[in-house]
């Protein structure tokens, strides 16, 4: 077991699909229990509405881009290394949406698959 | 054996990769208005962007990280939007600029009327990116843009007085406006580490998989490849210090430096330097508009790659997209490329410190680096142009208020 800063080593990280897909980032964590003799967290928040509290900028950038808000148990985290890797893939769990919807979009045009 | 090719393959493309407009822009005028005497200010620069890429390059192979994962992790949120807020929109004039370059290259070539040019570069870039795999363009865009060598020659035949071209290496508060001069040393320093080069290359290696082995390539590509790149910048300097300065020619114009090279070698001077610029100017259109897309999918998490196919990382794609026909938008007003491109490095020497800071935390950070973190040599040289970096971000708009843009 080693330790993790989860400021700076989970917070704002890649997350990443257990096919290694790259589907977002850790905008948030949900914790419980603070204050109490063991806060732990439950789950990671990711997508625009999960930037409210991250500053008045984030507040902004929130309201700006909407979206949805993705919420993902921890415990569905294998691996905390460069990215923060999870047990399903990103569509199981509804994360990386925007991509998909652009694909339908790109897929169209001539050249895509290059 | 193959290894070696192809890191030989790689430094040749680095640079060719180095040079873009705001580098042909700076140094021709700063030789035109300065003679040789602003050589130090190119050391400098040099120097920067090698600690710099250096770390970018480690950091990657290491910790499978580019700048913008450590620019979110490393600033949180709010700060790190501003600085990708910043950072986009100085990237927007750099794209910009470098899209009129290669018109305005075109038009010396054809003599098309230049609004025709413009449009026919920016479908022509797109078209490129789109259709053809990565690591073809950048060899073919590397490689031409090595064409720019004849300045090499160009500044030898010229003659210059190489013991006034050495003491140029050496710092000096320089003769004439003090306030123009300055202007010259945020300008040169700033075009050499103009931070596309680092959002673009860190990405490139984590797309390339770097592991610690490829440190050693690392190493070669940045302290060889930035260096010879460097050369460039001297040649420019040199011949256009050798050539127009006596003459009180102005270089306000891309095509001054192509003159230089016309006068010193002829026709075929002409054709290569022109060639050169074109391939350079271009592939530096198509790296700054990847790092807009890299820096801007790694800040939200989103899919990206430029080896990826156009769907397999579709907002990146649109982004790169987008980011093209932005600054296809802004030089198409008529605004002049050159003015474009002297606002768009002084502002980047702005924003420099945003990426630079997150950098040299995420390069100090045993926890990701292990036993790569920087050591005492890379940490030295990375605080010494932090300071640099800081120094230079207050200075340039001052600066360029005070110089009246480097006019006097």
């Amino acid at each position: 077991m080693t330790d993790i800063d989860l400021g700076l080593g989970v917070l704002d990280h890649q997350l990443l699909d257990c096919d290694g897909r790259r589907c977002g980032n850790v905008d948030d964590l949900e914790l419980e229990g603070v204050g109490g003799s063991e806060p732990r967290v439950v789950a990671i928040l990711s997508g625009p509405p999960a930037w409210k509290g991250r500053g008045r900028l984030g507040r902004l950038a929130s309201w700006l881009a909407r979206g949805r808000l993705v919420r993902v148990p921890w415990d569905e985290v294998t691996e905390v290394a460069a990215g923060v890797v999870l047990r399903s893939t990103a569509t199981e769990l509804r994360l990386g949406c925007g991509d998909d919807r652009l694909r339908a979009w790109i897929e169209k045009l001539p050249g895509s698959s290059r | 054996m193959k290894a070696v090719f192809s890191i030989a393959l790689g430094i040749l493309a680095a640079i060719g990769g180095f040079v873009d407009i705001g580098d042909i822009i700076f140094n021709v005028a700063a030789g035109a208005t300065f003679g040789y005497q602003l050589l130090w200010a190119v050391v400098v620069g040099v120097g920067g962007i090698i600690t710099y890429a250096e770390m970018c390059g480690r950091v990657a192979a290491v910790s499978e990280k580019a700048v913008f994962d450590a620019v979110r992790e490393r600033l949180g949120f709010s700060t790190g939007l501003v600085a990708l807020v910043a950072g986009e929109l100085v990237n927007l004039l750099t794209i910009a600029a470098e899209i009129g370059g290669v018109a305005i290259v075109l038009q010396l070539l054809s003599g098309l009327p230049y609004r025709a040019l413009l449009v026919l570069a920016v479908v022509a870039l797109g078209l490129i990116l789109w259709l053809m795999p990565f690591d073809w363009i950048e060899r073919v865009f590397g490689y031409l843009g090595l064409a720019l060598l004849v300045f090499v020659v160009a500044a030898i035949k010229l003659h210059p007085d190489w013991s006034e071209v050495a003491h140029g290496f050496v710092p000096s508060p320089g003769t004439g406006s003090g306030w123009v001069y300055a202007y010259f040393v945020v300008g040169l320093v700033g075009a050499a580490m103009i931070p596309y080069e680092v959002y673009f290359y860190s990405s490139g290696a984590v797309e390339e998989r770097w592991t610690p082995k490829d440190l050693g390539t690392n190493r070669a590509n940045v302290f060889v490849g930035y260096s010879l790149g460097g050369l460039l910048s001297f040649a420019l300097m040199i011949s256009a210090g050798a050539l127009l300065l006596p003459q009180g020619i102005d270089a306000q114009l891309l095509g001054t430096g192509a003159l230089v090279a016309q006068s010193a070698l002829g026709q075929i001077g002409l054709i290569l330097a022109l060639v050169g610029m074109l391939f350079a100017v271009s592939g530096a259109a198509i790296d700054s508009g990847f790092a807009g897309a890299y820096s801007i999918a790694q800040f939200f998490g989103w899919e990206w790659g430029k080896y990826r196919h156009n769907a397999g990382a579709p907002r990146f794609t649109f982004a790169w997209i987008v980011m093209l026909l932005l600054g296809f938008l802004i030089v198409v007003t008529g605004v002049d490329p050159v003015l474009v491109t002297e606002i768009s490095v002084i502002f980047s020497v702005v924003a420099l410190p945003l990426t630079y800071i997150p950098i040299l935390l995420v390069a100090n950070d045993r926890a990701y680096m292990r036993s790569y973190a920087n050591g005492v040599v890379a940490n030295i040289f990375g605080v010494f142009y932090l300071v640099v970096v800081l120094v230079i971000a207050v200075a340039a708009i001052p600066l360029l208020l005070l110089s009246n843009m480097g006019q006097g």
